[in-house]
């Protein structure tokens, strides 16, 4: 009878009900919100769904999905049990983690979106650009707000990148200026590009006159083969000279780029676009996911850095729209203000709101492709504005 | 081996200390880093523009070469294509006699023309398409 008890009492403790945490059970709750959001609401989903079930995963007491043997500590940073052992020890998310805290991830993402993005409305209306430049405003005044709230420059300047829209530049970012960091601020980055069709049309509705929305904007001008596979190679050789630390992400980005445009590598190019990418998606969402752990996770710092961040993505939204509304002064109403908020990377779906307010002004307005332009140049934006962050504050 | 020294860590490498980022030097650093995007994408833009400047130019050059080899044929009367106005890309110029030829067949043929000649089709006038057979 003693030996009954003792095993149903051994079953007991070993098994996760006893093991279970109260954060453990709100970040279940969190993971299934987002699954709710991904797959009902259609919230990013490609992103949101390994997200979500990385959170699950990493929230399932004993599973041991993020265990790290390697660290010679009585704990791992996750809260996991920790101890000596080889790497392929480790919990099997924990090995695939490695992709995120060397890199790999981020740049084999920007490989893709670089084969999957047409730079012609770019090349067509370069002007663009400083649209998507005046759209990185949010990440500076996060940073200063950041500063101010007490966080170190290192932890201020991955925060403030939430401002630049891109998932992957964030990730980045913070795995190499405060990994610490990285479960709240990629999961911010990328919570807030699936609701960016919530954060700004109040923005730019309220920056903007009635007049301004709807401005039609005369169609782009055709650009050649020629200059479209140019363009990736002069840009990263003339951004590389000046900014050396953002070659690892623009570099990727340009080569993903030119597979698209050269036109003789086209098996390439659709690796990088679908199979490659997809592949990507699925061990960056989950391992980033994985990261949200109960303890370490649910502190007052990750609702600090959550709100930084929405007020980042605010600002970078404002930059746009301002710059935008600028424009459109010098051009002499020729520039629908509306597409600089698009400058916010997060392609293709600040593109899509513009298109979308500026038809809500004026039904014939077709904004979607002078939307693509600041909104692939945010990009660009986004990526040299954390190469500069990089450059000032690696440790 | 350490790789790429003292290119990364200004900041750090200058002040070291966290206490160092005073609020002033953050204002500073914020409008450095928001200055930097702004001028290195102005530069980007301002290439693109002298690309699309090279490129155009060396285009309308081509366009003449093309121009001179297609207007004997224009002059001749011939069924080939000839270089006239640009119209806009929904137009075409004139109208097109077919002879023997159905629709569908002269609107391949002129497709091919235009790919093999790389003149756009709203800058080729067809005369006529006229099916020759064989003796």
């Amino acid at each position: 009878m003693e030996l009954i008890t003792n095993l149903l009492a051994g079953l007991w403790e070993s098994s996760g009900f006893a093991l279970l945490t109260w954060q453990n059970l709100v970040m279940i709750g969190v993971a299934i919100v987002f699954l709710i959001l991904a797959i009902v609401k259609k919230f990013e989903p490609l992103l949101l769904v390994p997200i979500a079930f990385g959170i699950l995963l990493a929230n399932l007491p004993g599973s041991g999905v993020m265990d790290d043997v390697t660290l010679s500590q009585a704990f791992g940073g996750d809260g996991s049990l920790a101890g000596t052992g080889s790497w392929y020890e480790s919990g099997v998310l924990r090995i695939l983690y490695a992709g995120v805290k060397s890199s790999i991830f981020p740049c084999l993402i920007f490989l893709g979106v670089g084969a999957m993005t047409d730079f012609g409305p770019l090349l067509s209306n370069p002007i663009s650009l400083l649209l998507g430049a005046a759209a990185q405003l949010g990440i500076y005044v996060a940073f200063i707000i950041a500063i101010l709230l007490g966080f170190t420059p290192q932890e201020a300047a991955a925060i403030s990148i939430i401002g630049g829209a891109d998932g992957p530049t964030a990730i980045w970012l913070t795995g190499k200026l405060a990994s610490h960091l990285l479960a709240p601020i990629a999961l911010a980055a990328y919570s807030y590009m699936a609701l960016i069709p919530l954060i700004q049309p109040p923005i730019m509705k309220l920056l903007t006159t009635k007049k301004e929305r709807e401005v039609k904007m005369t169609q782009l001008r055709k650009v050649s083969k020629t200059e479209k596979i140019v363009f990736p190679v002069v840009v990263l050789v003339l951004i590389a000279l000046i900014l050396p630390s953002v070659v690892p992400l623009l570099g990727m980005l340009m080569l993903g780029n030119l597979f698209r445009e050269c036109g003789v590598v086209e098996r390439l190019s659709d690796t990088a676009q679908n199979a490659m990418n997809n592949i990507v998606v699925i061990l960056l969402g989950v391992t980033v996911g994985a990261t949200a752990n109960g303890e370490s996770f649910l502190k007052v710092q990750t609702l600090g850095i959550v709100a930084l961040g929405l007020t980042a993505f605010a600002f970078s939204t404002v930059g746009g729209v301002l710059l935008g509304k600028l424009l459109y002064v010098v051009t002499k109403g020729k520039i629908n203000p509306l597409i600089g908020a698009a400058g916010v990377s997060a392609v293709p779906m600040a593109a899509r709101v513009a298109q979308n307010e500026g038809r809500k002004y004026n039904p014939t307005n077709f904004l979607l492709m002078h939307a693509m332009g600041p909104n692939v140049a945010g990009v660009i934006g986004s990526a040299v504005a954390a190469g500069f962050l990089l450059l000032m504050f690696s440790n | 081996m350490k790789i790429t020294p003292q290119l990364l860590g200004i900041f750090t490498n200058i002040y070291g200390s966290y206490e160092a980022m005073t609020i002033s030097r953050a204002l500073m650093i914020a409008l450095v880093g928001f200055m930097t995007v702004l001028v290195i994408l102005a530069i980007i833009a301002l290439f693109i523009k002298l690309i699309a400047f090279i490129f155009s130019a060396i285009e309308k050059k081509n366009e003449k070469k093309i121009e001179t080899i297609i207007t004997p044929v224009e002059h001749s009367n011939a069924t080939a294509p000839s270089v006239g106005v640009t119209l806009p890309e929904t137009e075409s110029q004139g109208e097109l006699e077919l002879i023997g030829v159905d629709e569908p067949t002269a609107a391949m043929l002129m497709a091919l023309v235009s790919y093999k000649t790389e003149i756009p089709l709203n800058r080729l006038a067809f005369r006529s398409i006229k099916l020759v057979e064989d003796e």
